[in-house]
């Protein structure tokens, strides 16, 4: 009742958390956005665009030049920037090409796994009752299985290919986002315009489309650019078991692999694809970060 | 003891200066009480934080002192100073079950404060049972064990003013202590703080937004408005002969349980924001004053003394020879219309031995229930046109009153008719009758409005339902917002706004309009001014008399708060423990009434006269 109001507030309160413009210019705002956007940019660039960009086929081999070390080193070659693998394979046009195969995976993996979860999340969230209960029992069953081992026994039984490494991803990481935005969901269904909502003659269907679904939003795009880094280390921890995709496919994982018997020779031949992953998961978490910072107004305070 | 001499506080808002609180006097003799009054914003609260040393960031005294027993505070060295907090003046705060860490037992909590203030270990438990004793804590013993969660408001604030207490301070700066509790329990934490007091001849300094309440238990009250000290003086003066037309206004904006019923005169308007302080260059209350000079826009008034010990700072005080007050009064009964009881029909809705009993399953597989009755066997009509008030204490049931009637909560026992309809049939016409007959108001009009609509889309949200209703499908949604606006005295530039940009009274008012929209013939309100200030509750209040007359809207109003139900209703219904225990016309049961439970809610409103004796004692 008497608690003045910090002048920080009316500044603060206004425009942001009502207007998409506040919250794209919000988003502008964080360096974390800019930073990791501009990185998954570059990647999607260059995996679009690789058979141009890349100085090299991914599969060529040349075996005269097996092992080469990178361009700045004393023996290097211009034409090899990165060196060559083993089997005498430009390791920059490899690390290009396995971009594809990751980004593919961590776009359409996380998209998936936030339908399928984020759908009955809303459903177990809104409705409540068995429902609820039927799919939190769900959900709890499918976390006591280790994610791993459950992705392999997947893929055993789909075979490889991308898509199937996709569907993989999405049937292990949904119960991510089922739990985190069904709690979401349970906070805004108690707030007072959901049953306004209801009252003036809204239907079920349309209360959850119009009034819960906006409040959720903001925690499923966090979610999601967290969700695609997660994919990326999936995907290349089962294509370095040789899981995921098929081996005329080029994958980050699979180098890894490959990579693995040089390893004391040839340290480039490995770091590359380590640092790929890396720099990518990175970029991932940097963007959910920013984007969770930028739409919630109250983390926003704290961190600023 | 205390003397807050010329105090200032500033901060500074994109590179202006803004004076928080201007050029504040006051001071408080041993065994005395101040009140400091004002509402939300009025920077009330923060005089208590420039004593406990806890200024927020960016905000600084530019000006005054602070003499406490002779020393100012604020030159004092932060170690002296904080050897003084706890010790020699104590701190109540305004919510009790916040301010006790909720993982520590209360035992441990209170050891804690008595480690601070140098108890010997030993000493300690006895130390603590003779408090929880004073304080009438019943089971002293058991009250060292138990958890902050276990305990009720007023419990707490009991623990909490036996912890104050304890050191046997000199000066105690209690804010708002009893805004987050019951009625009941607020006369009984008064009181406990009265005798407390009295047997340690200790100064208080009561922050709150009551005056009435200040007016009884203060010997000297200063109102505050925007950060500015408006009047000072002695309480029954300030309350009975009030000469800044601030403090006459918040008088006139409250309700009475007693006396002949009057219209209330609000002030327009709502208190300026920080930022909004510095664009005023005058009196800061001059732009909602109703005899504002020009000069009063020049420059602030100076405080001038009008009677010994009475400060006013206006430039043309009321004029408090005559009877001025009394007249007032006269005047504003006069202008009163009675609410209308004569009505007579098919109810529009109506509860006949309704009951709301929620089973909770304890046990690892939820194999026990446990029952609970929110409501038990309650019968309830409402006539077209009619507003019944529902009071009771905080768990009476009287929201799951409002709930069972917006069809929010299914029935467990008993039946619901909606015009003369069962609405456990839960057909077509059924569904459509609810909808377009029954509204709601919300509590807490923050939580209510989805804030991502702007005030066009929440007014007119009905159109996006997907059936016609009857009074939509005849004129465009954007002229309907219009209207709805107009309804509930908005400005017309508000549609696009978010209700983040809004003040609490704003929101409300759409909230209302929002319940407007589909023209339904019978609202709930469940306690929807219990938020807002009195000047803007008053404001709401008058808005629902006309829009009932206005539309012949049917009305049940839920509060806590008596005088608002008597300003409103013509028929209340007072709840105990899920039961109706008195029901009647408003009048009648004000002043006559039957059952011990509403004389001792009645009891427990602080009366507009402040030579009546109040808290009364206990019987």
């Amino acid at each position: 009742m008497s608690a003045i109001e910090l002048p920080a507030a009316p500044h603060s309160g206004v425009d942001r958390s009502s207007s998409l413009c506040g919250a794209l210019r919000e988003l502008a705002r964080q360096p974390r956005v800019w930073v990791g956007g501009t990185i998954l940019l570059v990647a999607m660039l260059l995996a679009v665009f690789a058979p141009w960009i890349a100085p090299h086929d991914p599969l060529d081999q040349d075996l005269l030049h097996m092992l080469a070390p990178p361009a700045w080193a004393p023996d290097g070659s211009a034409s090899y920037p990165l060196g060559t693998d083993g089997l005498g394979r430009c390791v920059l046009s490899r690390a290009i090409f396995g971009a594809r195969v990751a980004l593919t995976v961590a776009i359409a993996a996380a998209w998936g796994s936030m339908l399928l979860g984020s759908t009955l999340a809303l459903l177990g969230g809104y409705f409540g009752g068995l429902v609820d209960r039927l799919i939190s029992y769900v959900v709890d069953l499918w976390m006591s299985f280790p994610p791993v081992v459950l992705s392999l026994i997947l893929l055993v039984g789909l075979g490889t290919g991308i898509d199937k490494v996709v569907l993989a991803v999405v049937l292990v990481d949904w119960t991510r986002f089922c739990r985190v935005v069904r709690a979401d969901v349970l906070v805004t269904r108690r707030r007072d315009f959901v049953l306004a909502a209801q009252l003036i003659g809204f239907s079920h269907w349309r209360t959850m489309l119009r009034e819960v679904l906006p409040a959720v939003v903001p925690l499923m795009i966090t979610l999601f650019s967290i969700e695609m880094g997660i994919a990326i280390v999936v995907e290349a921890t089962l294509s370095f078991i040789g899981l995921s995709v098929p081996p005329q496919i080029t994958t980050w994982g699979q180098m890894l692999a490959d990579a693995r018997n040089d390893m004391q020779s040839a340290v480039w031949v490995l770091l590359t694809p380590v640092a790929c992953i890396i720099v990518t998961v990175l970029a991932c978490n940097l963007l959910g970060d920013g984007v969770r910072i930028a739409l919630d107004p109250r983390l926003r305070q704290r961190v600023a | 003891m205390l003397a807050i001499d010329n105090l200032t506080l500033s901060c500074q808002i994109d590179g202006r200066r803004i004076d928080l609180l201007r050029n504040l006097s006051v001071s408080l003799a041993r065994g005395r009480v101040l009140g400091l009054v004002g509402e939300s914003g009025a920077g009330k609260s923060m005089i208590g934080r420039i004593i406990a040393g806890h200024t927020p960031p960016g905000f600084e005294v530019t000006q005054g002192r602070v003499l406490f027993d002779g020393a100012d505070l604020l030159s004092l060295e932060r170690k002296a100073w904080r050897a003084l907090l706890g010790r020699r003046i104590a701190f109540i705060p305004q919510e009790p079950l916040t301010a006790l860490n909720p993982v520590l037992t209360i035992g441990q909590t209170f050891d804690e404060h008595l480690a601070h203030l140098g108890v010997a270990p030993r000493e300690r438990r006895a130390s603590m049972l003779r408090q929880f004793d004073a304080v009438h804590l019943p089971k002293p013993d058991d009250m060292l064990r138990r958890y902050p969660h276990e305990l009720s408001g007023g419990q707490c604030q009991r623990v909490l003013i036996a912890m104050a207490f304890v050191a046997n301070p000199a000066l105690i700066v209690a804010d708002e202590p009893t805004t987050a509790l019951d009625v009941v329990s607020q006369v009984n934490v008064l009181r406990l703080l009265a005798e407390q007091r009295r047997q340690h001849e200790t100064a208080m300094l009561l922050i709150t937004h009551d005056l009435r309440l200040a007016a009884h238990v203060c010997d000297d009250i200063a109102v505050l408005y925007a950060g500015e000290q408006v009047e000072y003086g002695p309480a029954r003066d300030v309350l009975r002969r009030s000469r800044h037309p601030y403090t006459w206004a918040l008088d006139q904006a409250t309700p009475d349980v007693h006396g002949k019923p009057r219209r209330l005169s609000a002030l327009s308007g709502q208190m300026p924001g920080v930022s909004a302080m510095g664009s005023i260059t005058g009196c800061r209350f001059a732009p909602r004053c109703p005899q504002r000079l020009a000069a009063c826009e020049a420059e602030p008034p100076p405080s001038i003394e009008s009677a010994p010990g009475h400060w006013v700072r206006c430039l043309k005080p009321r004029d408090v020879a005559s009877n001025s007050t009394d007249n007032a009064r006269e005047s504003a009964a006069a202008t009163w219309q009675a609410p209308n009881d004569n009505i007579s029909g098919t109810p529009l809705i109506e509860l006949r031995d309704a009951t709301l009993c929620y089973t909770a399953r304890r046990g690892l597989f939820g194999q026990r229930k446990v029952r609970n009755f929110a409501v038990e066997g309650l019968s309830l009509a409402v006539q077209p046109g009619e507003f019944v008030g529902i009071v009771g204490e905080s768990g009476s049931g009287k929201s799951s009153v409002a709930k069972l009637i917006v069809g929010a909560e299914a029935l467990t026992g008993g039946m619901l008719l909606i015009e003369g309809r069962d609405r456990a049939l839960a057909n077509a016409e059924v569904r459509r009758l609810n909808r377009e007959h029954v509204q709601m108001i919300f509590q807490d009009p923050h939580s209510a409005l989805n804030p991502r609509r702007s005030v066009y889309r929440l007014l007119t949200q009905a159109y996006e339902a997907g059936h016609a209703v009857a009074t939509m499908t005849e004129q465009p949604r954007n002229g309907r917002a219009q209207e709805l606006l107009a309804d509930v005295g908005l400005p017309r530039d508000m549609l696009p706004r978010f209700p983040g940009q809004l003040s609490g009274g704003q929101k409300q008012r759409v909230n209302i309009g929002r319940a407007l929209c589909v023209m339904p013939r019978l609202i709930v309100a469940d306690e929807i001014v219990s938020g807002l200030d009195v000047s803007v509750q008053a404001q709401i209040l008058n808005l629902l008399i006309e829009l009932g007359r206005r539309h012949g809207i049917a009305l049940v109003l839920i509060s806590h708060d008596l005088s608002v139900v008597r300003y409103l209703c013509s028929r209340v219904v007072v709840m105990q423990r899920g039961k109706v225990v008195e029901q009647g016309k408003t009048e009648q049961v004000f002043s006559d009434p039957q059952h011990a439970y509403t004389r001792l809610l009645l009891s427990s409103v602080p009366p507009a006269d402040p030579t009546v004796p109040w808290p009364p004692a206990i019987h």
